[in-house]
């Protein structure tokens, strides 16, 4: 609606609808874009707006009259009348400015003409003059085109007649290049001369390209040879390989032939260098091995590399891989040397000269990152070093160890047990001390390689004890037959080797740990706090790596286990001869005892044979009490408990039920003897048990058998004469007395018809075996 | 009794004694059998209830059995029903027997004999009852044989009502002759699989043979001597546990019979008895001729992925094992039984005859 407008607006903008209705052959249009920016009146064609152009007056007054009264019909009145007005004289001043316009282009157009009629008459002379120009020159350029032409081929040839002369002259003066060696210019005569060559080379030039090319080729020959002299400055050499390039020579065969050349080199090199190393090594001069062949040093090779690297600039990847593959040659060569075991000091020397030819390699190839890679090396090789030598020194123990096996059936030693365990001893602590001393050196070198290890090392030192030991307590294992645990695929191995596995070995091996855990482990320890301590720059999360009371727990409850091992094997045994004793004879058909039976000599042999080694090996116990010193002397003795046997005859004639109770009375108000007590590692305790052990089986064989008297009295008899023997092994005598009277018991109880045989008789039989078994430990010997 | 004993003791043996067992059948009480052993006197079998309260032993029943005992036990699926191995001087003898109805008299009269296995050339060392419930067959064990009985079947159900007729009719038994016929063999004892009612196992000397009762051919062995007891694992199948006279405990699984899964320490001087407790199958129950008892747990492989890697553990390791060490008794224990009825306790026997039942349940809780 027209009352959003300012009313101010109104009128200009009527003013320019109307002139752009005017001018605009469209009205239409021009009255859209005036009608689009305001109140588009043809679109709502509203009754009351004047300017619409459907307006209709009828209708307007209509709605006038309607919608207004008398008032306001007056004022709309006066409003357009006021409206017409300014109409009107916008009207006029149109018409007016229309005018002046026409009178002023009346005046131009008029000027125009008078203008226009002078103009033609210059023109036409002008078309005239140009005319004439035109002939002339056509003139001139037709009287001298003859001579140009002629001007410009003799041009032509004079070139080309240059060219040729150049070409003819191209071999001479590369020859005079040659001679003064100026091979740059040469190549660039070639170069330039090259096109013609192509184009004509084949008819015309035939000679001169052949005279040309084969100077070249002596370019390229002589070029060749420079590159290859190394007395050659590098420069002159960098230059020559530039010129061969633009010569299209391929230069990358070149660069690989020389590259190979260099290989050659360096791999001569190796081989000397490992000749002298393992010359050396057998001459064990430990000075030489660090030292280079004289024909070629590291330095020469630095030097041609960093030609090289001049000379081709791409070639630089090639060389690091040549330089890296160098030195990892030498260092599997130490690898392999470790393998045979050798000094720290031989390990040092090579070290350190490789270490130096690193640091001259690094001078010129800082790119191959030699000394990261040298410091990769140098921690495998290090931490081989230490793991061999740990392997080692535990091959060097099992085979102290082993040697008793071997050395014991071909030889009689006076006491093989104690030898080996001397030498497992001795090489354990001394070994280990040696290792320690060994790795101390490789700390206190002042080499900066492996200064930069030194945590590392001590770790790996530390970790190689507790490896070493826990292997060793493997080994251990393993040599008395249990060692299947570590290794299941080879159980089956081992197992068989159990039967063979000589008792006496696990008791060294219980001593040995022993050994290990009360004094090689708090040296080492104390050792390791010395030199080693410090490192841990990896996993304090999982403590320390050496632990000793870790492994100290690990050999102790091994050293029992041994121990323990020990005694079963021994028993075991003779557990076997007791079986067989026991189970074999039909003992309700027993004859009267004539002798001691035989198994108690082969009971006491075994026993002594256990007392053998068990002096070879354990320490005597502490607290010794008086031994008997006459072994007839304590047949007297055998006897020393009438109570018992009169208390034997007595309950012969009662009730076998009362003498149960009676028995079962007497043992109440005994003192519970204490036959199992904890195994000690000295000589009298597991003698001891072992005895003890042998008995406890004897009462229970004795158990499962009925008996008739004679078998009776033949047990009866056979354990007074222990009685009396076993106290040669043992000062425990309270613990036999008691066992044997348990025997004695058992038997009884399982006798039908339990008479003792009489006194005398029984000290007779006693008395003859017993001299009997003195005369042959007399002859024997 | 020195020391505090947390066993209730039953000294109601007056002899010495190897055997108890323990009485499967008896679904009202937690009974034992308890057989003597003497030479000279005569023997008693004494059937031993634990009262309801659980306080006290009581003799339920003392019955008078010719010979010493060497071997007792109890009928799995009828209480009143039990088998002896006995020796009287060089003569032996394996026979079957029947508690007779009491009506009222507690005291002593002689079991009703049902049969005697008569066909026994070698000493008799023990007999067998299918342990895992009713079967028609029965085995005996001598030094050389080993004897398949067969129950008559015809009888199975007067048996209930009328005693006479439980029968077994030895014409149709197998006898098993074996390879190296004889005392070589030297079997001492065995056990029946719980889990296959035709595989026994055999202690020989130097091994532990298998049978198959069908083809009454030897299946298996485990090279291991002297070997006292076997027991089979009542849960496991392919499981069982060994006691030896010097190695200890071992326990073995069939399918990989060369090895031992695992090792236990067993007892001080040789081990005589092992039991596995027929419900909680990681418990172990040991005698030893040292007088104690040992109470062992056992972590076995199972087929389960997860327990595997314990196959690897080193046999020797001994950590877990021990739970206790039962060392109350004066003499040798050779008689052992859990109580199926309750079987968190167990009866032990020790050779002067004292039975001593004890509950480990302390120890279950704790666990």
């Amino acid at each position: 609606m027209a009352e959003g407008v300012p009313p101010m607006d109104e009128k200009a903008k009527r003013t320019r609808d109307l002139l752009a209705s005017f001018y605009s052959p469209d009205a239409s249009a021009a009255l859209g874009v005036g009608g689009g920016a305001g109140v588009s009146p043809r679109r709502i064609a509203s009754p009351d707006s004047i300017n619409s152009p459907f307006f209709d007056p009828e209708v307007y007054m209509s709605i006038l009259v309607q919608k207004l009264n008398m008032e306001g019909l007056l004022q709309k009145h006066v409003e357009m009348a006021a409206e017409i007005k300014n109409l009107d004289t916008d009207l006029q001043m149109l018409v007016y400015e229309n005018y002046n316009k026409f009178i002023n282009a009346t005046e131009t157009i008029k000027r125009m003409k008078n203008n226009i009629v002078g103009m033609e008459t210059n023109m036409e002379q002008l078309l005239v003059k140009i005319t004439s120009v035109q002939s002339k020159s056509d003139l001139v350029n037709t009287s001298l085109f003859e001579k140009r032409e002629h001007i410009e081929k003799l041009h032509r040839t004079r070139n080309l007649l240059r060219k040729v002369q150049l070409i003819y002259d191209l071999p001479t003066r590369l020859a005079k290049c040659i001679k003064v060696e100026a091979y740059a210019d040469a190549v660039r005569y070639f170069i330039g001369a090259k096109p013609i060559f192509e184009a004509y080379g084949d008819s015309s030039f035939q000679d001169c390209k052949r005279a040309s090319e084969e100077a070249i080729d002596l370019v390229i020959k002589n070029l060749q040879a420079k590159i290859y002299l190394d007395s050659e400055p590098i420069e002159a050499r960098a230059e020559a390989v530039v010129l061969l390039k633009q010569l299209n020579f391929p230069v990358d065969n070149l660069k690989t032939k020389l590259l190979e050349k260099l290989e050659d080199y360096l791999l001569k090199f190796q081989d000397e260098y490992k000749d002298t190393g393992v010359s050396a090594c057998n001459a064990t001069e430990s000075s030489d091995i660090g030292q280079l062949p004289d024909t070629v040093s590291v330095g020469d090779i630095s030097k041609i590399i960093r030609a090289y690297l001049i000379i081709f600039p791409d070639s630089e990847k090639r060389l690091i891989e040549l330089v890296q593959k160098l030195f990892n040659r030498r260092y599997g060569i130490i690898q392999q040397r470790i393998k045979e075991r050798m000094t720290p000091a031989d390990l040092l020397n090579m070290m350190r000269a490789i270490w130096e030819d690193v640091n001259v390699m690094d001078e010129i190839l800082a790119e191959a990152a030699l000394p990261a890679f040298s410091l990769e090396a140098a921690r495998s090789i290090v931490q081989q070093y230490i793991s061999t030598s740990f392997s080692y020194l535990l091959d060097e123990i099992t085979d102290a160890l082993g040697k008793s096996q071997q050395t014991q059936k071909e030889v009689v030693e006076e006491c093989p047990y104690q030898n080996t365990l001397e030498a497992s001893k001795k090489t354990i602590i001394q070994g280990s001390l040696d290792l320690l001393l060994d790795f101390r050196q490789l700390l206190d070198d002042n080499l900066e390689l492996l200064a930069k290890l030194t945590d590392l090392i001590v770790d790996w030192v530390q970790e190689g004890f507790q490896g070493f030991f826990e292997k060793l307590n493997e080994q251990f294992l393993v040599l008395c037959g249990r060692g299947y645990i570590a290794n299941p695929d080879s159980c089956q191995v081992d197992a068989v080797q159990m039967d063979k596995v000589q008792a006496g070995l696990v008791l060294v091996l219980a001593q040995l740990s022993v050994f290990i855990e009360q004094s090689a482990i708090p040296t080492i320890t104390e050792e390791i706090a010395a030199s080693f301590s410090g490192g841990g720059t990896r996993a304090y999360e999982h403590g320390p790596p050496f632990v000793p009371g870790e492994i100290c727990r690990i050999f102790h409850s091994a050293g029992e286990r041994f121990l323990l091992l020990y005694i079963n094997m021994r028993t075991q045994k003779i557990s076997v001869l007791l079986k067989k004793r026991f189970i074999t004879p039909n003992w309700m058909k027993h004859k009267e005892p004539r002798e001691v039976h035989m198994f108690v000599d082969l009971l006491l042999q075994e026993l002594e044979a256990v007392g053998m080694e068990v002096k070879q090996i354990l320490p005597q116990g502490l607290v010794r009490r008086h031994r008997h010193s006459d072994s007839l002397g304590s047949t007297t003795s055998s006897r020393s408990n009438p109570t018992r046997e009169d208390k034997l005859t007595r309950t012969n004639t009662q009730r076998a039920r009362s003498q149960f109770l009676e028995s079962h009375l007497a043992k109440l108000f005994e003192q519970k003897m204490e036959i199992f007590t904890k195994v000690q590692h000295t000589q009298e305790s597991v003698l001891s048990t072992i005895i003890k052990f042998c008995l406890k089986s004897l009462q229970e064989f004795v158990r499962l058998q009925t008996f008739n008297r004679s078998g009776f009295q033949q047990i009866h008899l056979d354990a007074e004469y222990l009685k009396n023997t076993l106290k040669e092994f043992v000062d425990d005598e309270a613990a036999i007395d008691f066992l044997l009277k348990e025997v004695v018991g058992a038997a009884h109880e399982r006798c039908l018809d339990p008479i003792p045989l009489e006194a005398p008789i029984l000290d007779r039989l006693i008395s003859i075996k017993l001299s009997k078994s003195k005369e042959q430990s007399q002859t024997s010997p | 009794m020195r020391g505090p004993s947390t066993g209730i003791v039953y000294g109601g043996l007056k002899y010495q004694a190897r055997c108890i067992t323990d009485v499967k059948a008896d679904v009202d009480h937690t009974s034992f059998l308890a057989g003597t052993l003497s030479l000279k006197e005569e023997n008693e079998v004494h059937l031993i209830r634990l009262s309801p309260s659980g306080s006290e032993l009581i003799c339920d029943g003392l019955f008078y059995h010719p010979n010493e005992i060497w071997d007792l036990k109890s009928c799995p699926f009828d209480p009143r029903i039990f088998s002896t191995v006995f020796t009287s001087g060089e003569t032996y003898g394996a026979s079957v027997w029947k508690i007779p109805e009491l009506y009222g008299q507690s005291n002593a009269p002689q079991p009703e004999q049902l049969v005697s296995l008569d066909e026994h050339s070698f000493k008799i060392k023990s007999v067998l009852w299918w342990p895992s419930g009713k079967h028609d067959r029965l085995i005996s064990i001598d030094e050389g044989n080993i004897f398949l009985w067969s129950l008559d079947s015809s009888n199975k159900v007067a048996k209930v009502s009328s005693s006479k007729d439980f029968l077994l009719s030895s014409g149709l038994t197998e006898v098993i002759s074996q390879e190296s016929v004889g005392m070589l063999q030297n079997l001492s004892g065995g056990a029946w699989d719980p889990h296959d009612r035709n595989a026994l196992a055999g202690i020989c000397d130097s091994s532990l043979q298998f049978w198959d009762l069908r083809t009454m051919k030897k299946t298996t062995s485990i090279e291991q001597a002297h070997i006292r007891d076997v027991d089979y694992n009542p849960k496991k199948q392919h499981f069982l546990v060994t006691a030896e006279d010097v190695s200890g405990i071992q326990l073995w699984d069939l399918r990989r019979p060369k090895f031992p899964v695992k090792e236990l320490p067993g007892h001080a001087h040789w081990t005589w008895a092992v039991r596995h407790n027929p419900e909680y199958e990681d418990l172990i129950l040991s005698a030893g001729t040292d007088s104690t008892i040992n109470l062992w747990s056992i972590r076995l492989p199972g087929n389960e992925g997860s327990s595997s890697e314990s196959l690897f553990d080193s046999p020797t390791t001994l950590k877990d094992s021990l739970i206790n060490s039962y060392t109350d008794y004066e003499d040798s224990v050779y008689g052992l039984a859990w109580s199926t009825r309750e079987p968190l306790i167990f009866a032990s026997l020790s050779y002067d005859g004292r039975v001593i039942v004890e509950s480990v349940k302390s120890f279950i809780k704790r666990k």
